[in-house]
Parts: C-alpha cells; structure tokens; sequence
C-alpha cells in the first residue's frame, strides 16, 4: 500500500494534476483497492470537519498580515533597513533576506507567507545590483521556511493540536533552533562567499549614522512581534487567536508608518483567499487519504515494518528521519504532517524521547521539505515573484541551506536541549 | 463567447473572495473583541465555534477564485517540456479531472446537510447553533466551485479547439513556472 | 467475519487496556477464527468526534466507540446518558447506565442506524482550578473550561463563565489566567501535567463520566447469525464493559492520590494538589440548580416524551425527577 501511494503521487502529480485533488485521487484509490469498505461515503464528513476547525483560521489570518505590511511598504523599508546593516558581510545583500525573512518570521505562522513576503521586496534589487541569482533566491526560500520555527507558527500549532502537547511550550521551544538556522544560514553563505567571490556580488559598506538611521525602519516590525507574541505569553489570547491579533496589529501599524487604502485592503484579501484556497484544498485531500490509509490499515503496516526492524530508540529516531526526508520531497508539508503525526508521534514516543522536542525536529525536516524538488512550496512562490530565470537556479540555490538543516538535525539529535532549554527553563 | 464567459466568471469570484475576506476581517473583529471583553472579566463565548464555521464556508467559496488565478499548485516537470498542443492537453485533462473530483465532493456535501436537516442537528455547545444554517452555505460554496469547474473547462476547451493556445493557457496554465518565466 | 473497528482516543488507558486487547486478541480468540479485526482508532483517522457514530450509520466501518456525548448534536436526548453530580461512584454510574440502556439503544437504531453492543465509562470528569476555592460556591464569576454541552450549561447555571479552549492549550490557559477553572477526567489531568499549573482539585464528577458507547452498524448486526451475535454479545460484557468498570472505581481513587499525594500513586510520582471537600449544603444547591435548571432545559431540547422516559428509568435509578410542563 506504501508503494502503491507513492508511485500513485509521483505518477498523478507528473500529469500536472494540481497536488490537492492528486491526494483526493489517491484516497479513492486505496478505498478502491485496499479497502472493503464504502469510504467514500465519509467523504463529505471529512470535508466539513476538516474545515470548520478554529484552529485552521490562523492560516487566512497570517496570511493577510503579511500582505497588509507587503502593500503598505512596510515590508520594503525593513528590507531596506536590514541591508544597510549586513551587507557588509561577504555574501551582501544575501544576508538582507536571511535576516529580513528572520524579522518576519516572527510575526507571521506561515512559510509560504514569509517567503513571499520577502521575495516581493528582495527581488527588483537582486537585478539591479547583480547577484547571482541562484544563491540570491535559495536564500530567501530558506530563509522564508524560518516562518514555522520561529513563532508564531501554524505548523506548530498544528502539531500541537494533533499530538496534544502544549502551544506555547512548543514556540518557545522553536526559538532558540530557529535563531540557530539564521545564524547557520548566514554563516554557509559567507562561508561560500568567501571561496566564491562571485556568488555573493557586490559588499557595501554604510556610514554608522545612517545605519543607526535606519533601525527606525526596524519599529514597526518589533511592535507587531511584541503584540502577537506579547498576547500569548501574557495569557490574553490563546496562539490561534493571536493571529487574530496580528491581522489587527497591522492593519494598525500600516495605518501609523505606512498607508491604508481601500484599494491596498482588497489587494490583501484578494491574496489571502488565493493562498488561503490554496493550502486548503490541500489540507482537506491530505485528511481524506489520511482518513483512507488509517482505515485500510496504515498504521499497522507502518508498526509492524518498524518493530520488524527490531530498532533502538535512536536507530528508530534515523529511520524517521529518514522518512520525512524522502516524504518530503514529493508531499506538500501539513499534508505531510497530518498524515504522519498520528502515526509516527506514538511511536517516537513510546520509545522515550520527549514529544515537544520531536515537533521541533519534525519542523527542521517539514523546513527541508518546503525547499527540495519536486514539491516544495517555497520553490514556487520564490520563483513565482522573478520575472525571469529558470526554475532549476533556485533549486540549486537552496542546496546550501539544506546542508545546513541537515546539521540542525543532527545537532538537535544529539543536544535535545537546543530546544527544551527555554520550555524548561520558564517552566 | 468563450473569453467572455471566463471573464463573467473572474469578476463573480472577485467579487466573492472581496466577500469572504470582509467575514474573515469581521471574524478577526470579534475574536479582538472576545479578547478585549475576557480582560475585562466577561466574554461573547463561542468565537471559536464561530471562527470554525467561517474557515469552512470560507475555504470552499474561495476555491473557485483561486483555481482562476491559477493558484492551485501544479507540478509542471513533463508538461513544461511540451509544446503549445502538449500543454493544452495536460491542462485539459488536469481541468476534467479536478471538475470531477470536486463534483464528488459537493455530492457527497449533501448527505452531512441532510442528516443535519433530518436530525434538527444543533451543535454540541452552549451556542447550540443549528448546524443546516452553517452547513448549507458550506455546501452551496462546493456546489458553486464544481459549477465554476466546469465551466472553466468548457471555455477552454472551446479556445483550444479554436487553436487559442495562449487564452487557454491563461484560464487554465500553471501559473509562475518555467515557462511563463521563460 | 472481517470487522473493521474504530476505537476512542488511542492514548488512554480504556482503548489501551481493554479495547485494544478485547478486539484484537480476546474475540477472535473466543470466535474460532470466525471473527477477524481490523482497528484503528478515531484520532489516529483524523476524524471528527461529531462524525464517528454518522459514519457507522452509512457503514463506512462496522464498529465504532467514543463518548457519548460528543454525539449530542445529532441526538439532544442522548445528553440525558450522562447527567452531572447525579452518580458520585463508579456502582451509582453503573446504575445510571444500566437504567439508561433501552433509551440509548433506541436512540442508536433511530438516529445511527447502529446496534449498541456496549456502554464503559471514562473517569468522571472533575475540576483542576489555578485559583483558591473552597467549595462549588466558589466557581461563580470564575472563567471555567468545560467540554459538552450539559456541563458548560449546568457551570452557567452555577454562575460561572463557560470558555472554549481546547484540550492542549488548557495548561498555558491556567497558568496566564486565561481560565481560572477546567473541566476534565482526572487521569488525563494528571498525565498532561496539568497538577503543574492548577492548586486546587475538586473530585467531583460535574462533567458527568463520559460514557463510551460501542456500536455496530445495524446492517451489519441484521446480517450475522444469531450464533455470532451471542457471542459478540456475551463476550463483549464479560471480556470488556465487565473488567473496565470494575477498575473504574478504583481508577478514580488512584488518579485522585496521584495528583493530591493523599495514599499510593501507581501511575508515578505522586503531586500535591489540594483536594477540594464539597460540603453537603454546598453540594445540595448544585444539585437544586441541576433539577430546577439545566435538566428542565434540557427537556426542552430533547422533548417531554425523552424527559418522562428519562424520569421513568435514569431518574428512577439516582432518585431525580425532572419537571416538565
Ligand atoms: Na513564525
Ligand atoms: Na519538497
């Protein structure tokens, strides 16, 4: 049935079926042919209680934040800000999207939002000022996938809510791993900057007082993280509703350093139902197949190929990795998650290790996910926002930073606490 | 005939998605509320039940609008190597294809409105809300994407005959890839 | 036969304990080779807790169980199942079920088109507050986490505030003040650590005990000989309603030293809570504002036919009697 599944999703998604309906198909496949049951029955249950879910309306909701600050210029003033104070580093303006989509990734729960968000702004420079753009345009998909580690995070939320572990304990375990990855982007980058001059284009210098000038550019970005995360810590609102939070906080923060118009506001929505519709059909056809897998009897085959393999609890630890990084080049991320998590989470956890330090492993890898070939969101809307180019450069550009995951993994593999300090510590 | 059809069509989803995002800002706005009220040691109650029942009514009168912007995502590694006649067959087929599948889903949406009808189904919260109210424009919002659907695919069906490769692309193509990059 | 099973929450000890061992091992162990299961559970589907009775009634599957209570939507005379404060032991909970049994078959048949096979108890569902209280008096103007529709009326009715945060995000509420109060059974509490973010523990059952309802789709049932239903019949009583609520009484004792300190913790370390005694005066209005209140109100949604079949046999069985007009 595994095999049947993936060679299915490659083959359906080869004939440029869009990905949501392709994962609708599979599941009448596996009704069809390993289920003696009429599943398609409970089709339009799954439908209505995948989608009325209060949780799920963080994703509309952060979604419109970061079109809010992209139409009101916010986002482009921080962007402007921030190269003022990196590009000095070996790699230039490259560091002005890692830390720009860093910046943002703190305000809003979405991956595809942030690297949007930064590839909207980012791109026109990378043009004028001659960066190679492979590595230009890596940066900012790997840099946008941040979105989901630092919080807010709907992934997270996600996770949280299918597992049953606690929200805010997971943002704050995201953080710290999530600083890390910057930090580890930027140095890889400068790393490959200074072997390859050429990569990173031209390294400019800014007089102090305008780099001190610029940080004002910075305010309106640390206010909305301060409400959205301020309201959770502070026990007013619950993490889904913060988003709720963050909506208005924009539009509040567009109206104070930017614009409001009406013409500005329909432009964000209009963009919000687009990505909005679009993650959806996506969720809603990963929970039916998920629905037809777990009856047709998944989780036993899953079970009993890993009990087969007679495991110890790390050697279980790198076959689960090793699964979400194949999963993840073909199934788009929550799908990916609301498939496996019922499955894998019981059993990672029944071998001992620590459920809340488990999401913030399975985040670095759905981060991956996000950036490898075929399926990889970030690809898309990265090179959706270029205007020229082949897709197969920001592929090759992102490879770099997968590295970079890969040594995330390993290093929280082997020191949990990069992620349980802070949980522990404000416990 | 055909592009005019399409163009109703786009300026009916526009004028949809404008209305879902009001109910989504409005949703925000009492959220906010609930919020703000909680502080003060009162509180709406059931905005979560609510928020629920937005995200579902919303999801599934906005696919309509996406599938015209060309936001479903699409995996383009065979048919970007094709040419005009090649594309225009992987669209169509991935058109049929997602039209079918979504007219499944709305005629398997009818059976969850009718037992909440034939039940007098009432939420299981002190809201207690009559789930056929918030379950018919769910289901009306299915229907309407399986109608948008089809017609999309017969508009561009009849440009492709007609040999308007590049209208067609543009109803139904995969948008920000290789070759509208190109 | 080839059954395929829909099991409750995966991750407590009912579906561990005894489900799991009583459908995958025991009858098809008792049946000969002549029943074969396939389980899985409702969370590990991803389903919604409203859908998994619906879906049994289409047959999607042949077997399903959860709480009863999440099936309140589609039928308001099933609230009448599992009434709060009214059974305060395990036996008196039994007796509640018991008497309630013909009411919840028919409701099964009329509205699932399902066979109940079984009904278990899940451990009453009590009170974790992060706030001094000394007695039920206490809760009013309290902001209360409550699941179901009776209890979040009935935490009305006493004058509290009913607030809708779901099952993870609980302990983070407690701890900010988002809810001072939070309804739920007192072994889930302690294994999701919520004894690190509450003070105070009131062992009574005001979310009533959460019954499990295990059913079988009717087309299903109508088509195996008598022989099998016997034997499904029997073996389900003796092999799994029996055995969970012999232990459920004794559940309820553990849970409460686990998380007070007052006697032995089997599940691990044991917490100190403090155990909140409610008073019979105190205890007494509750149940006042129950039978004058929130059962009348009920009547209402389920209709007087349900509330006078009710009186006739649940209320018989814990000495309640609701007014209709
Ligand atoms: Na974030
Ligand atoms: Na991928």
């Amino acid at each position: 049935m595994i095999t049947y599944v993936t060679v299915g999703l490659l083959g359906l998604l080869t004939l440029s079926i869009p990905v949501g309906i392709v994962l609708f198909l599979l599941g009448f496949g596996v009704d069809a042919f390993f289920s003696p049951f009429p599943l398609v029955k409970g089709l339009g249950n799954l439908v209505w209680s995948t989608s009325n879910n209060a949780t799920l309306i963080a994703i509309p909701f952060f979604v419109m934040l970061g079109e809010i600050l992209v139409r009101s210029g916010i986002a482009t003033r921080t962007y402007a800000a921030l190269d003022r104070w990196v590009s000095w580093l070996p790699g230039g303006l490259v560091h002005a999207n890692i830390a720009t989509a860093t910046m943002f990734s703190a305000t809003s729960g979405s991956s595809v939002a942030t690297a949007a968000t930064v590839a909207t702004v980012a791109m026109p420079q990378a043009e004028k000022l001659g960066y190679d753009p492979k590595l230009f345009s890596g940066a900012i998909a790997a840099g946008g996938t941040l979105g989901i580690m630092i919080p807010p995070s709907i992934n997270l939320i996600v996770y949280g809510f299918l597992t049953q572990t606690s929200i805010p304990r997971l943002f704050l375990a995201g953080l710290v791993p999530g600083l890390a990855l910057a930090l580890g982007f930027m140095l890889i980058t400068m790393l490959l900057c200074v072997l390859r001059p050429s990569l990173g284009g031209e390294r400019r210098v800014f007089p102090l007082a305008e780099m001190l000038r610029a940080l004002v550019q910075l305010i309106p970005i640390i206010l909305l993280f301060t409400v959205i995360i301020g309201t959770i810590y502070k026990g007013w609102a619950t993490p889904t509703e913060a988003a709720a939070v963050g909506v208005a906080g924009a539009i509040v923060i567009a109206a104070l350093f930017g614009g409001v118009s009406l013409r500005m506001v329909a432009e964000s929505i209009l963009g919000t139902v687009k990505i909005t519709s679009m993650i959806m059909l996506v969720v809603i056809g990963a929970s039916f197949l998920n629905f037809t897998l777990a009856s047709a009897g998944l989780g036993q085959e899953l079970q009993s190929f890993l009990d087969g393999l007679g495991l110890s609890p790390l050697g279980t630890i790198f076959v689960v990795v090793l699964i979400y990084i194949v999963l993840g080049f073909f199934i788009e991320t929550l799908s990916l998650m609301v498939v496996t998590i019922p499955i894998i989470v019981p059993l990672v956890v029944a071998q001992g290790f620590d459920p809340i330090w488990f999401g913030i492993l399975m985040i670095v890898l759905i981060e991956m996910a996000l950036i490898t070939p075929p399926v990889g969101l970030n690809l898309y809307v990265v090179q959706g926002a270029r205007k020229s180019g082949r897709m197969s450069e920001v592929m090759l550009g992102t490879i770099p930073y997968v590295i970079a995951m890969l040594v995330m993994v390993a290093a929280l593999i082997a020191f949990p606490q990069i992620a349980l300090m802070l949980p522990d510590a404000l416990q | 005939m055909a592009q005019k059809l399409l163009g109703t069509l786009r300026g009916l989803n526009k004028l949809v998605a404008i209305l879902i995002g009001i109910v989504l800002l409005a949703c925000a706005a009492i959220v906010l509320a609930d919020i703000v009220l909680r502080q003060l040691g009162s509180s709406l109650g059931g905005t979560d039940e609510i928020s629920g029942y937005v995200m579902a009514i919303a999801t599934s009168w906005g696919m309509g609008y996406t599938l015209l912007e060309l936001g479903h995502v699409r995996i383009d590694i065979l048919r970007g190597r094709t040419g005009n006649v090649g594309r225009a067959v992987f669209d169509l087929f991935a058109m049929a294809v997602l039209s079918g599948t979504v007219t499944l889903i709305a005629l398997q949406s009818w059976p969850v409105l009718a037992r909440s009808l034939a039940n007098g189904s009432r939420a299981n919260t002190p809201l207690e809300t009559p789930l056929a109210l918030v379950q018919t424009p769910w289901f009306a919002g299915w229907i309407w994407f399986a109608a948008v659907a089809w017609l999309t695919f017969a508009a561009a069906l009849i440009l492709v005959l007609r040999g308007e490769f590049r209208q067609s692309e543009e109803a139904i193509g995969c948008f920000g890839e290789e070759e509208t990059a190109r | 036969e080839e059954l395929s099973v829909v099991g409750s929450w995966s991750s407590l000890p009912l579906h561990k304990e005894y489900e799991a061992p009583f459908w995958s091992e025991k009858l098809p162990a008792a049946s000969d080779g002549r029943i074969n299961v396939n389980l899985t559970t409702h969370n590990q589907m991803n389903l919604g807790v409203g859908d998994v009775y619906r879906l049994l009634g289409d047959g999607v599957y042949d077997v399903a169980m959860t709480v009863a209570d999440y099936a309140v939507a589609d039928a308001p005379e099933l609230e009448g199942l599992d009434v709060p404060l009214v059974a305060l032991t395990a036996d008196e909970a039994r007796a509640m079920v018991d008497a309630a049994r013909p009411m919840v078959s028919d409701i099964y048949r009329d509205r699932f088109n399902s066979h109940v096979l079984a009904i278990a108890p899940y451990p009453p569902q009590v009170v974790f507050c992060n706030a001094e209280i000394s007695g039920l008096d206490d809760l009013e103007g309290k902001k209360v986490r409550a699941s179901g529709r009776m209890t979040a009326k009935f935490l009305e009715a006493l004058g509290a505030e009913g607030v809708n945060v779901s099952f993870s995000e609980v302990p983070g509420a407690l701890q900010k003040g988002v809810v001072d109060c939070a309804v739920t059974g007192a072994g889930s509490g302690y294994s999701a650590g919520w004894w690190e973010v509450s003070t105070h523990l009131m062992p009574i059952p005001l979310g009533g005990w959460d019954s499990v309802v295990t059913a079988m789709n009717l087309d299903k049932w109508n088509s195996m000989d008598e022989d099998l239903q016997t034997l499904i019949s029997e073996q389900i009583e003796t092999e799994f309603e029996d055995p969970a609520w012999a232990t459920a009484q004794n559940a309820l004792v553990n849970d409460i030293a686990c998380l007070t300190g007052n006697g032995d913790c089997p599940s691990g370390d044991a917490r100190d809570m403090t155990l909140v005694d409610v008073s019979d005066a105190d205890f007494e209005r509750a149940r006042e504002v129950l039978v004058s209140e929130v059962l009348p109100e009920w009547a209402e949604r389920a209709g007087d036919e349900w509330a006078a079949r009710w009186n006739e046999s649940v209320g018989q069985a814990v000495g309640v009697t609701i007014a209709t007009q």
